[in-house]
Formats: structure tokens, C-alpha cells, sequence
């Protein structure tokens, strides 16, 4: 995507994952970034940091993803993750009621802790395990073909991101359904004021400097750089 | 010996002034036995018992040679141990002193600095000895030379002709007295004897080692080599040859053929060599097994992994579903973690680790940890070797709270700023955060983050070496990319240019350099010379020391995460509540459930140490273990609060909940815990009461009730959210409704809006009970009352505050006394025959239980266990009210009430006499009988309960004001709370009302009368242990209303008085009270018959009279009864020793 991006201005967001274990926030960033899915995604351990661009029409925003883990042992660990973070998705699985709660704890914890003006999105994924999925195969625990493997329903979410002032999206990293959009709405509703203050004067020369080292976007994944991995 | 040293390191315990930082004794002052422990990497159950100066020589290694050269041999000077099942030798110095400390402890100057098995020497388990001899030496006294099993088979052994019968033989020279050399010997033969049946067992889990593969006789060429992991079916990473595995595999099967393999190995400099270069795949399991130790964990327990699995097969648990989640994402690069196989193996190692240690369960990078381990080693091997990082290795880093890997953290990030002050400064300029990038590092030691090759050469010298090893390698790895780092200004810079370096550490460090030895060292190569010249001044005890600086901070930091999260996560309830309130709250109910845990440890200590008295071992390990369990930010705690917890939680709160009278248990436990011994200690009193320091919580049943009502669960327990959302309807809502809603529903115990006749008792004991020690919360009509509190302690009759608490009495009889006339009255029905019988005799249990209450406070939760009883009851039939029934037995229904009550305590022939009389006067309230009668059940419901309130204006106050105050979630709440234990009561018996004539006679001639000074404390015990007694109470209440009818009736006749006044006499006589007491208590008696007179006398109607009537029995019954004065008595010396030693105990405890 370097190519596209000379002319128009360029600034860098900080963006966390959070969500109960297993409610596929690295997939989604797998498939943000990578455009790519795999069933059996390594833990996270601590957090694992991306980068992925996106496009607008009047800027470029660079997000630097820290996907945490999600056991909830490790929720400890998250304030040093989320420290400074301009954005943060957390994501919730459709099929499973309590990682609902555990995101609105997360959302409250958030809205308490995290830097002021974050721009929160609530993320239901796996909607490939609904019916309301286009291309629901039906795999994973238990779904089952033909059977609605849905449990929270979209009202119930939405109206809950609405009382709270949440972006609201059902995804399903398997199929790449909603994915970018969630970014590209991050990337909008992100204020112009907070992106000229996000980092200190010369770290966009470093980033730059840095960027050919970085996750090779488009091409495949490098088999020796092991997945997810912080450094 | 052993015993006194661990008092004495107790006494250092219970002194050192670091207590209350919450860095615990045992990483203060490690234990000679967890020194040891951590040197030798011996279990737990280990323990040293002799040591020894000695010197050790190792025959040359071809023992086949000639004699010249077996003469010569390795020498080394060192210390030999002798434990339970272990003879140890090492050549670093120890420092097993009587009272190990940190001082001391850092004479570790071994290679391994304490924390392994450093320096040369062996760790024999005592059943791989096969002989001992004593040999005749010139030089020193003793001298044994050691043959072990080494290579031997059982039956090779037996065929003694045997030529290829190699046997390691050491000897090992005493350098001590000859005393000491001889209790050394004696200890040894001992070990040697108990141990011989062990030599099976050894066998068979060594057999599973592959060394013995390696070293096997030629004629079991074709045996089929033991488990050495998934690495041999599926390839071990790395490509062999460039890893040079076959050379070092004989190097290795060299060394020990020369020193003696797994069990028996003995370490000399050749062994760390070895390791330092990388270990051969095949071998590479049983090294980290050996060094590590966990191969004397398998040792002692080989069938813990298999028993486990059978054991928990088919169970389900939450670590079992989070294991689930990750298996398919352990090193899925790895072949062996695509199959079925290796996952299998996975689950199973997993699934047993986390029933064993259920309190770290599952967390995740124990899941890439052990698939590490799985590709070298059999699932029993990675088993135990999992025990032993969590245990020792890595403590605390898969723990709940995961402190151990912040804790690791945070010291990694002062070490760096203190050997890279350069980066560091850069990192704190660029606000870059070092633990995002270094965490994975520790939490997966490094196997995540390095190619596996290179990964598992730091684990090679992490096994043996310890923790220290991962901050060097750490460290290394910052110092070597030093440049690099400092050009890097965010986090993703600094992550991307470690991550492109872990990827070349294959390559060459010098790629470009003239010399072709030096082109042919790797980036890795570099890394570990780094790592272990430049930093070989990171030690375990630098570390040791840098934790321990650390530990108070992370877990407060912890802690206060935790604390915001469960505070955030309560729900809508807690909105009631200020942020201030919950958190107070917060606080207030983990530290009531960690100071119970600590105390409960603490004693249970005790209790193992007198038991065991022979060998204080077993307390001392029960110390190491599990004293680190309770504190929040160090994982698993109880956060589940039970009856005595809350008590103590609301004691801490609230004056009325504190007890009047310390228990009788407390004392007996203080006497006969060698009182003498521990009174020199500091803290010993407080920390072994059951109470600890704190003041010791009241039993009354409004305290049953509410702990009832907030288990909404009905689970015996309460959450921090029970207890949330019962303080959020009592202080959160501040409207008098609410509250007087409250207190209704809490005493309406089937919910049908209605409370009984016993019911309506029950409220007014507990609102004397509430106001016993005074109303707080703003009072109209003198606020002056407020500071009431504290100074009638002999029951001055002017005080000003006196008169609002006197008023409150007054309210609470003019309560029952509305509550009875406005009552609604049930159907009437027929009582039941049997039920009738079945309630006389609970009610006389209850009768008896009341005689007791004196004595034993514990004997009112009897009384009121009959009374669920009744309840159980009412609910078959819920017409009836056999509540009142069962205290007040009704032998002859349809006769007035009062005269049934005196029947039931027939030794008060007195009473009869009056009953008889007030027979007459009662005939003109025919109304009230009704109301009291017990064959006219009778409620009231919450629109009269408001009504009879809000009638009366301090009742009103109490519920608009008094009732939410007296919880005071804030105040106080670092400092202790002993002070309030000490305060007063506001009670009949402390202004001196009628009561005080039976607390005179409990006091006996022992105290004064009842103004005398030096009465007044044990005066003033009694009194609380009366006012204690909710029933009692009551009975009080009744007999001030009989005496203030008594009144109007001399009144209307006056001729009566004296026959009143005999009355009085006959109790006298019947406590054995010195008359000059009776006559102080008549008077203060009189003094309240005037007050009640002039404040309640318009209130004294018909009804007033028939209560009145039924507090003659029932307090006839307190204080009338012989058991009741000889219980009062034992019980009135006692709490005034109790409330002074509590009292002092508090006060050194804040200093």
C-alpha cells in the first residue's frame, strides 16, 4: 500500500484488542492485516503488535495493533497495553453470552483507565456460525450446520453500544465479513486533533524509517517469523 | 536442637517490624530446609539434617587402570549433607546456619549462586548407594568410601564374578570431630536402612532415563530406548548435523560412563561445560529433568502423573476448557502438534498439572512451555519438570494474578536501568514500555520468541542454572541490538527491530571479519558469551534481593486492579454507593478474609509445631507453602465470607456488632498455648486469638437474620456482591422508608408481609440490641447525646446524653406496646395436641438454653435453632403462630397469658403471688390479654410497623438517621478498630436501672459496690455480657414496663409496697448478693422507676400492663435462677480481663 500513500497525510493510531479468550481478536487482525485466516491461531502471550494501513480519502491512518491475550488471568497485564491507545476494539463472540459481559467490563474499564477521547468499537464475531451469515458453514465447537449458533442477539449488543457511544459491528474473521469496515470506521471516527498529538516529534521519522521491516503487508507470511509473536 | 532454632526464628518473625509490608518471612529469612531445598533441588520433603565438612575423591575415570593412578584422582573440599533420603555433596560453601538469614544466605557463591545445584559434587538419593565402608585413613579420622548402583542391575549384582561390572566408587574424607563424624556416620546408617526398599522404585523411574539406554551392556543391544519425547518420532528441531548432536552425544556418554548417569551423576566442571554448549537431543530431557530436579519429584511419587489422570478421568473443569482451546495452538509449526499424538500428549500433561495445582490451574504459555518439554521428554518427565518451574523455577508467573512474571518485570527493567542507563533513558524518553516487548520473553522463557534451536539452549542453562539465566539472556539480547534500540522511538520500532534479530541468530556475528574463527561464530554464540561474561554479575541473590524490593509494589498494583475491576464489575447496586464507600468496602471485606486466613494459618500452625513437637519440620514446611496464599495480587484467595467472617467484617464497622464480652473460647485457647512462652512476643496474644487484634464480633440474632438476608444465594457465604448490595439498601437509599422497609422484611421470615407476635418481640430486641451502645446519626432533640457514648460508665444519673438513650427504651416499650394494640389478629384456629407438646419441650430447651446464656453466648444460637425448628413448622401450618407459643409455653390455654408464664418457671414462688394479684388489675385490659394471648395469633404488617415508627420520633430518627449510620464503611478504617471496644454501653443495666441488681449479684462479693473504682471495669463486663443476650434484653424491656405498672398500681394502693419490696428481698437471697449491693441496685432501680414514669406514664395503658407481666417471668428467669447468677458470675471476671488484654494488644499492634 506504499504506493497510494505520498500525497495525502499520514499519522499513526494506536489501537488494542481486548475480549475474553478465544473470541478470535487475533483473527481479526490476522484478517485485517494479512487478509488471512487459520483455525489454530498460537495463544497470545502478553500481546502480540501489528501494523496495517488504511486508506482514506483525506489521510492515511497507520494503526499499530496490540492484539492481548485474552485469558483472564492476563487482564492484569492489559493497562500496559492499552496505555495511550487511541482506539480499541473489543470483541465479543456471538455464540457465547459471557464474553458479552466480559466486554462490557472491558468497555468500563476502558472508559475509566484508558486514555480520554478513545474510540471504542463492540465487536461481535463469528457471525459465519449464524444463520444471518451468507456463508455460514457451520464449523466450530458444537455449531453444527443449519443451527443457529447465535446466542446474543444484535439488538441486544447495539442497543448497549448506543447507550455507551460505541461503534457496533458483527464480524466473522473466518469469512472476512465487516472486517475492514470496522477499521475503516475506527479510522474516521478517530478526532484530527488527537492524531497530531498521538506521538512525540520525530517518531513518524522512525516509523518511517522502520517501515520496510515491518510485517510485509500484501505478500505471504514470512514462514520463519512465528505467528503472533511480539517480537 | 531443630525446635528451638525455629522458635527462635519464629520470635524473629513475629518481631520483624517489616510484617505489615506484606513481604512475607519466608523471603526475608529463607529457611535453612528451602536453602537447601533450592541448592540441591531436593522436594519439600527434604530437609537437612547432618552436615559436614569433607572431601570428596573421584577415582580417575578409567577404573580399570592401575592402582598408581586410582590413587590420585579428582579432589574436591567441600560440605556433604545428609537428609532424609538424599546425601548431598557440593563444593560451595553453605550456609545452613542455625537462623538462616539474607545475610548469610549470600554466602552462595557457587556458580549457581544458591539457586541450583552449583558447584561440583552429586545429589545421591540414598537408595542409589549400594555399600558404604569405613576405610582406615592416617590423615583423617574418617573416611568412607561410597559404591553406588550406578549401572548395576539388581541381578548383575548377584553374579559377583561378573567382569564388566564396573562400579562407581568414591570415597569421601570427614573432616570434623570425631563426635561429629560419628552422629554423621549413625545418621547415615539410619538413612541407608530406611531407604533400602526404595531401591526398586529408583530403578524403575531411572530405567526411564535414556542414559541408561545409552550406557546399556552389551547384551541388550536391542532393547528399545526409553521415551525421550516426541523428537523421536517426529524428528527433534534443528538439523542434527549442524547442531553437532552426534559429537556431543559422546561426549556425553563419555562423561557419564566416567561420573555415573542420571541419579547418580556426580558434577564436575566437564558437566557445566557440557551443558553451556547445548545438549544432545536425546539427552537433553533427562538433563533438564536432573537438573532441575523434578527427577526427585518423580522419585518420590512415580505414579503421581498416572494415578492423577486415572483419578480425574472424565472429570471437566474450567482449566480443562481453556486447555482445550489452546491445543491446537502449541507449536503448531512442530510436526509432533500436528498429529494427534503429540496433542494427546499435550492434554494429558496439562489436564494432570492442573488438577494437582488446581490453584494455578491452566494459564496460557504453560501450553507452549510444555510442548517444548514434550519434544525432549515422556509426559510423566514434563510432568513433574512443569511442577518444579511453577514451584520453583518461575514462582508465580502462571499464577491467577500472574505476579510472578510483572514481579520479573519490573525487576528486569531495574536492571537495565542500572547496567544500560543510556537505553533506559531512551525508553523513558520515548515512552516506550520495555515489559510489552520482554514479558513473552519470561512468561514462555524465550521459546515463543527465539528459533526453537536456539530457545532450548537457553533452557539448557536455565535448568540448571536458574531464573537468572533468563534476565542475563535478556539483558544480552538489549545490549547486543544497544545501537539499533536507541534509533528506535515507538514500541513497534523497538518490537520490529528484536524481532528481525531473533530471526539471524543463525548467522555470523562478524560476518565481514578478516578471521574465519571469528566468521564462525554465530549471533547466538554471541548472545550467550554476552549473557553470561558481561553479565555474570546478575546472581541469584541480586535478583533474589531485586524481587523482594519490588514484591510490595507489584502487588499493590495488582491488588488495585483488581480491586477497580471487581468494584466496576459489581453492578447497579453498588450505584447506591459512593466510589469512597466501595472501595472502603472492598477493602474492608478482603482484609477481614485475609487477616482470618493468616490468623487460621498461624494457628494451625501452632497446632502442627506442638504435635509435632519431636521435629518442627512440619510446621515449618506448611510454613514455607502456603503462607504466600491469601493476599490478593498472589492469586487464589477464599472471596467468600461465612457468619463468623461477616460478624468480624461488620464488627469492624459498626459498635453494636462488636461483642460486649469476649468468649470463653478465647481464653482457654491463650491458656493452654504455653502462655508463658509467647507472652514475650510481641503481636503473639492478638495474632492467636480467633479474633486476631481486632475487637471480638457480637452473636445476636439480628446479626443471623441480616447475614441471612444478604445471602441471596442462600449459599452459607457471602460475595463482596452480597455484601455490596445488602450495605446498598441500607446506607445507599437514605430514605426512612426504605430503611423501615427493610427492617420489617428482615424480620418477615416467610415473606407474607406479616410478622408475628414473636416477630414483633424479635424487632424490639433488635433495636435494643442496635442502640446498646448508643443511637448515633443526628438526633433532634439533644444532639449533645451523641458523644454519649463514652462516659456513663457507672451510670451517673445526670448526664445530659442520658435522657435520648433512656427516651430510646422508652420508644422501644412504647413499640411493642403499639405494635400489640394495632396489631391484626390471625384466624384463630385450634392449636394442635401434638404440636403443643412438641413446642413445651422446645421451649424448655429454650428455658435452659437462657440459664446459660451467661456462660456461653454460643448457647443463644441454640435456643434459636429450636426456634427454626418452629419455623419449619409454621410452614405446615402457617395459621397457627406456635412461635410464641414455644417461648412462652401455654400449659393451660384460654387462661390469661401471664399466669401460663409464671408456671413454666415455677422455682420463682414470689412471682406467683404477684401474678395471682395482677390477675385482678389485668381484668380491666381484657383487650391487651387478647392481643398477648397466644391461642389469638396476631401480626402486624409493614403499613402498621411504618405507622408505629413514625409515632414516635426518636424510632422515626433511629430509621431516618441512626440505623444507616451506625455502619461506618469509612471511618476507621486504617487504623485499628479496638478503640470502640472499649466504649460504653447505653442499656438498662449501664444507667443503672434495674438491671444493676443482677449484675451486682453476679459480681458476688468479688467487687465492689457498684460505683467503686476498681469495679467498674469488671462491672461494666458484666453488663455487656448481659446486654449481649438479645433475649435478655428484651426480658429487660419487659420488667421495666411490670415495674412502671407496678408504680400506678402502689398508686391505686399503697399498701402494697412492701410487699413489693420483698419481693426484691427474695431475689436477693437468691443470688447470694451482698445486701449493700441490693441496696445500691434498689435504689438505682427506684431511679428508674421515676423516669420511666415521667416519660412513658401516658403511654402505660392496659397493654403496657400485660407486657409488664410477662417480663416478670422473664426476668425472673435471667436472674433468678441459680445457673444464671453462677454463669453470670464466671462470665463477670472474665470479659473485664478480656477487654484490658484486648486493649493493650491493640495498642501494640498500631505501634
Amino acid at each position: 500500500m506504499a504506493d497510494s500513500s505520498a500525497p495525502k497525510p499520514s499519522s499513526s493510531v494506536k489501537l488494542v484488542l481486548l475480549g475474553e479468550a478465544a473470541v478470535g481478536k487475533s483473527s481479526l487482525v490476522l484478517r485485517f492485516v494479512n487478509n488471512d485466516f487459520q483455525e489454530n491461531k498460537e495463544p497470545t502471550i502478553g500481546a502480540a503488535f501489528l501494523t496495517q494501513k488504511c486508506n482514506l480519502p483525506t489521510r492515511t491512518i497507520k494503526f499499530e495493533i496490540w492484539d492481548t491475550a485474552g485469558q483472564e488471568r492476563f487482564a492484569s497485564l492489559a493497562p500496559m497495553y492499552y496505555r495511550n491507545a487511541q482506539a480499541a476494539l473489543v470483541v465479543y463472540d456471538l455464540t457465547k453470552p459471557t464474553s458479552l459481559i466480559k466486554a462490557k467490563h472491558w468497555v468500563a474499564e476502558l472508559q475509566r483507565q484508558a486514555s480520554p477521547g478513545i474510540v471504542i468499537a463492540l465487536v461481535g464475531n463469528k457471525l459465519d456460525l449464524t444463520n444471518d451469515s451468507a456463508g455460514a458453514d457451520g464449523e466450530g465447537a458444537g455449531g453444527g450446520d443449519g443451527e443457529d449458533a447465535r446466542k446474543v442477539t444484535t439488538e441486544e449488543a447495539k442497543t448497549y453500544a448506543e447507550e455507551e457511544g460505541l461503534l457496533f459491528f458483527e464480524t466473522s474473521a473466518k469469512t472476512g465479513y465487516n472486517v475492514t469496515e470496522v477499521f475503516t470506521a475506527i479510522a474516521n471516527a478517530i478526532p484530527e486533533t488527537s492524531l497530531k498529538t498521538a506521538r512525540g516529534p520525530g517518531a513518524s521519522a522512525a516509523a518511517a524509517r522502520t517501515e520496510e521491516q515491518r510485517v510485509n503487508l500484501n505478500g505471504p507470511r514470512d514462514p520463519n517469523a512465528k505467528e503472533g509473536c511480539a517480537c | 536442637m531443630l525446635n528451638l532454632s525455629s522458635f527462635v526464628q519464629k520470635a524473629q518473625q513475629l518481631l520483624d517490624p517489616n510484617q505489615g509490608l506484606n513481604i512475607t518471612d519466608s523471603d526475608r529469612n529463607p529457611s535453612k530446609a528451602s536453602l537447601f531445598q533450592a541448592q540441591f533441588r531436593l522436594p519439600a520433603s527434604q530437609h537437612p539434617l547432618y552436615e559436614i565438612t569433607a572431601e570428596l575423591t573421584i577415582p580417575l575415570a578409567n577404573a580399570t587402570q592401575s592402582d598408581r593412578d586410582r590413587e590420585r584422582g579428582y579432589q574436591y573440599a567441600g560440605k556433604l549433607h545428609l537428609s532424609e533420603s538424599y546425601l548431598c555433596f557440593s563444593t560451595t560453601p553453605s550456609s545452613f546456619l542455625q537462623s538462616a538469614s539474607t545475610p548469610t544466605s549470600s554466602i552462595f557463591t557457587g556458580q549457581t549462586h544458591g539457586g541450583g545445584p552449583g558447584g561440583n559434587g552429586f545429589t545421591f538419593p540414598l537408595s542409589s548407594i549400594r555399600r558404604v565402608e569405613r576405610l582406615h585413613s592416617q590423615n583423617f579420622q574418617f573416611a568412607l568410601a561410597i559404591s553406588t548402583w550406578n549401572g548395576i542391575s539388581q541381578e548383575a549384582a548377584k553374579d559377583k564374578d561378573r567382569k564388566d561390572l564396573r562400579e562407581q566408587r568414591i570415597t569421601i574424607q570427614l573432616a570434623s570431630s570425631r563426635q561429629a563424624c560419628e552422629r554423621f556416620c549413625d545418621g547415615l546408617k539410619k538413612g541407608l536402612r530406611t531407604n533400602v526398599g526404595n531401591v526398586t522404585k529408583l530403578k524403575k523411574v531411572v530405567s526411564e532415563c535414556y542414559s541408561e539406554y545409552l550406557l546399556r551392556p552389551e547384551e541388550q543391544k536391542n532393547a528399545t530406548p526409553p521415551d525421550a519425547g516426541l523428537g523421536l518420532m517426529f524428528k527433534y528441531p534443528g538439523d542434527p548435523k549442524k547442531l553437532r548432536d552426534r559429537a556431543k552425544m559422546r561426549l556425553w556418554a563419555e562423561y557419564l560412563r566416567d561420573n555415573g548417569r542420571n541419579a547418580t551423576l556426580i558434577r564436575q566442571p566437564t558437566f557445566h561445560k557440557l551443558i553451556r554448549v547445548g545438549l544432545p537431543n536425546r539427552l537433553r530431557g533427562e538433563m533438564w529433568e536432573l537438573t532441575s530436579g523434578s527427577l526427585y519429584l518423580r522419585l518420590e511419587n512415580p505414579t503421581l502423573y498416572a494415578d492423577t489422570l486415572a483419578k480425574h478421568s472424565g472429570m471437566e473443569s474450567l482449566a480443562i476448557d481453556e486447555i482445550e482451546k489452546d491445543l491446537n495452538r502449541s507449536l503448531p509449526e512442530y510436526p509432533g502438534f500436528q498429529s494427534e499424538e503429540g496433542i494427546g500428549r499435550l492434554r494429558r500433561v496439562l489436564t494432570a498439572y492442573s488438577w494437582v495445582n488446581a490453584d494455578v490451574g491452566y494459564c496460557q504459555a504453560m501450553n507452549i512451555v510444555v510442548a517444548a518439554l514434550l519434544i525432549y521428554m515422556s509426559e510423566a518427565q514434563a510432568f513433574f519438570l512443569l511442577s518444579a518451574l511453577c514451584d520453583r523455577l518461575v514462582p508465580g508467573y502462571y499464577s491467577t494474578t500472574m505476579y510472578g512474571t510483572l514481579l520479573d518485570q519490573k525487576v528486569f527493567e531495574s536492571l537495565v536501568e542500572k547496567t544500560m542507563p543510556i537505553l533506559w533513558e531512551h525508553l523513558v524518553k520515548s515512552d516506550v514500555q520495555l515489559s510489552v516487548v520482554s514479558l513473552p520473553w519470561f512468561l514462555s522463557l524465550y521459546i515463543n520468541s527465539m528459533p526453537l534451536v536456539f530457545a532450548f539452549r537457553v533452557l539448557d542453562v536455565f535448568f540448571v542454572e536458574g531464573p537468572k539465566v533468563l534476565f542475563q539472556v535478556g539483558l544480552a539480547i538489549l545490549r547486543i541490538n544497544g545501537e539499533e534500540l536507541l534509533d528506535a522511538a515507538d514500541d513497534g520500532a523497538f518490537i520490529s527491530v528484536l524481532k528481525s534479530y531473533f530471526a539471524r541468530l543463525d548467522e555470523s556475528a562478524h560476518p565481514k571479519s578478516e578471521n574465519p574463527k571469528l566468521r564462525a561464530v554465530t549471533r547466538f554464540q554471541e548472545l550467550m558469551v554476552v549473557a553470561f561474561k558481561e553479565f555474570s554479575a546478575i546472581t541469584h541473590n541480586s535478583i533474589t534481593e531485586l524481587r523482594l524490593k519490588n514484591k510490595d509494589a507489584v502487588l499493590n498494583n495488582i491488588e488495585s486492579f483488581a480491586k477497580r475491576t471487581a468494584i466496576r464489575n459489581l453492578g447497579p447496586d453498588s450505584k447506591l454507593l459512593s466510589a469512597d464507600e466501595l472501595a472502603a468496602l472492598y477493602d474492608r471485606f478482603y482484609g477481614v478474609l485475609y487477616e482470618r486466613q493468616q490468623r487460621d494459618h498461624i494457628i494451625k500452625q501452632e497446632q502442627a509445631r506442638r504435635a509435632k513437637n519431636s521435629r518442627s519440620r512440619a510446621a515449618a514446611e506448611a510454613h514455607d507453602e502456603s503462607i504466600e496464599k491469601g493476599r490478593v495480587g498472589l492469586g487464589p484467595s477464599t472471596s467468600l465470607m461465612d457468619y463468623d467472617a461477616f460478624r468480624e467484617f461488620l464488627a469492624g464497622m459498626s459498635k453494636w456488632a462488636i461483642s460486649d464480652a469476649p468468649s470463653t473460647p478465647r481464653r482457654e485457647t491463650m491458656g493452654d498455648r504455653q502462655a508463658g512462652f509467647y507472652a514475650s512476643f510481641r503481636r503473639s496474644d492478638a495474632t492467636l486469638s480467633p479474633w486476631g487484634a481486632g475487637p471480638e464480633p457480637a452473636d445476636h440474632e439480628f446479626l443471623q437474620r441480616l447475614f441471612g438476608k444478604w445471602d441471596v444465594g442462600s449459599a452459607s457465604a457471602l460475595t463482596l456482591q452480597n455484601v455490596v448490595s445488602g450495605m446498598a439498601r441500607i446506607k445507599g437509599k437514605r430514605d426512612i422508608m426504605g430503611t423501615i422497609n427493610y427492617f420489617f422484611e428482615l424480620h418477615d421470615d416467610d415473606g407474607d408481609g406479616r410478622v408475628d407476635r414473636e416477630g414483633i418481640l424479635r424487632m424490639s430486641e433488635a433495636l435494643l440490641f442496635l442502640s446498646r451502645r448508643g443511637l448515633e446519626g443526628t438526633l433532634s432533640p439533644s444532639s449533645s447525646s451523641l458523644a454519649l457514648s463514652t462516659d456513663n460508665v457507672n451510670g451517673g444519673g445526670d448526664n445530659p446524653g442520658q435522657s435520648i438513650n433512656e427516651r430510646f427504651l422508652g420508644s422501644v416499650s412504647a413499640f411493642i406496646r403499639r405494635c400489640f394494640e394495632y396489631a391484626d389478629p390471625d384466624h384463630p384456629q385450634n392449636q394442635n395436641a401434638i404440636q403443643d407438646v412438641q413446642e413445651r419441650l422446645d421451649a424448655q430447651k429454650l428455658e435452659h438454653s437462657g440459664g446459660e446464656e451467661l456462660a456461653d453466648p454460643d448457647a443463644f444460637a441454640i435456643g434459636d435453632d429450636d426456634d427454626e425448628d418452629d419455623d419449619l413448622l409454621t410452614m405446615e401450618s402457617p395459621s397457627q403462630s406456635p412461635k410464641t407459643a414455644a417461648v412462652r409455653p401455654d400449659k393451660k390455654i384460654g387462661q390469661p397469658p401471664e399466669l401460663q408464664l409464671n408456671s413454666s418457671s415455677a422455682g420463682l414462688s414470689p412471682d406467683d403471688d404477684m401474678s395471682a394479684r395482677r390477675r385482678v388489675s389485668k381484668a380491666q385490659s381484657v383487650k391487651a390479654n387478647a392481643a398477648l394471648d397466644p391461642s389469638n395469633p396476631l401480626h402486624i404488617t409493614l403499613p402498621t410497623f411504618r405507622m408505629v415508627v413514625l409515632a414516635d420520633e426518636l424510632l422515626e430518627q433511629f430509621f431516618e438517621s441512626s440505623f444507616p449510620a451506625s455502619f461506618h464503611i469509612l471511618e476507621g478504617l486504617a487504623s485499628s478498630t479496638t478503640p470502640t471496644s472499649g466504649s460504653s454501653l447505653t442499656t438498662f443495666s449501664s444507667l443503672g436501672i434495674g438491671a444493676g441488681r443482677a449484675v451486682n449479684a453476679a459480681l458476688g462479693g468479688a467487687a465492689g459496690g457498684p460505683g467503686a473504682p476498681a469495679g467498674g471495669r469488671g462491672l461494666r463486663g458484666v453488663l455487656d455480657n448481659i446486654v449481649t443476650d438479645g433475649m435478655r434484653v428484651a426480658a429487660e424491656v419487659r420488667r421495666r414496663m411490670e415495674e412502671a405498672q407496678r408504680e400506678l398500681e402502689k398508686n391505686a394502693l399503697p399498701g402494697q409496697r412492701n410487699e413489693e419490696d420483698d419481693d426484691e428481698e427474695d431475689d436477693d437471697v437468691g443470688l447470694g448478693r451482698p445486701s449493700g449491693a441490693g441496696k445500691s441496685g434498689a435504689y438505682s432501680g427506684d431511679a428508674e422507676r421515676r423516669s420511666v414514669r415521667s416519660s412513658d406514664r401516658d403511654l402505660l395503658t392496659g397493654a403496657d400492663a400485660e407486657a409488664s407481666d410477662a417480663t416478670v417471668v422473664a426476668a425472673g428467669r435471667a436472674s433468678g435462677s441459680p445457673e444464671g447468677g453462677s454463669g453470670g458470675n464466671g462470665a463477670g471476671n472474665e470479659p473485664g480481663k478480656g477487654t484490658g488484654a484486648g486493649k493493650v494488644v491493640g495498642v501494640e499492634f498500631d505501634g
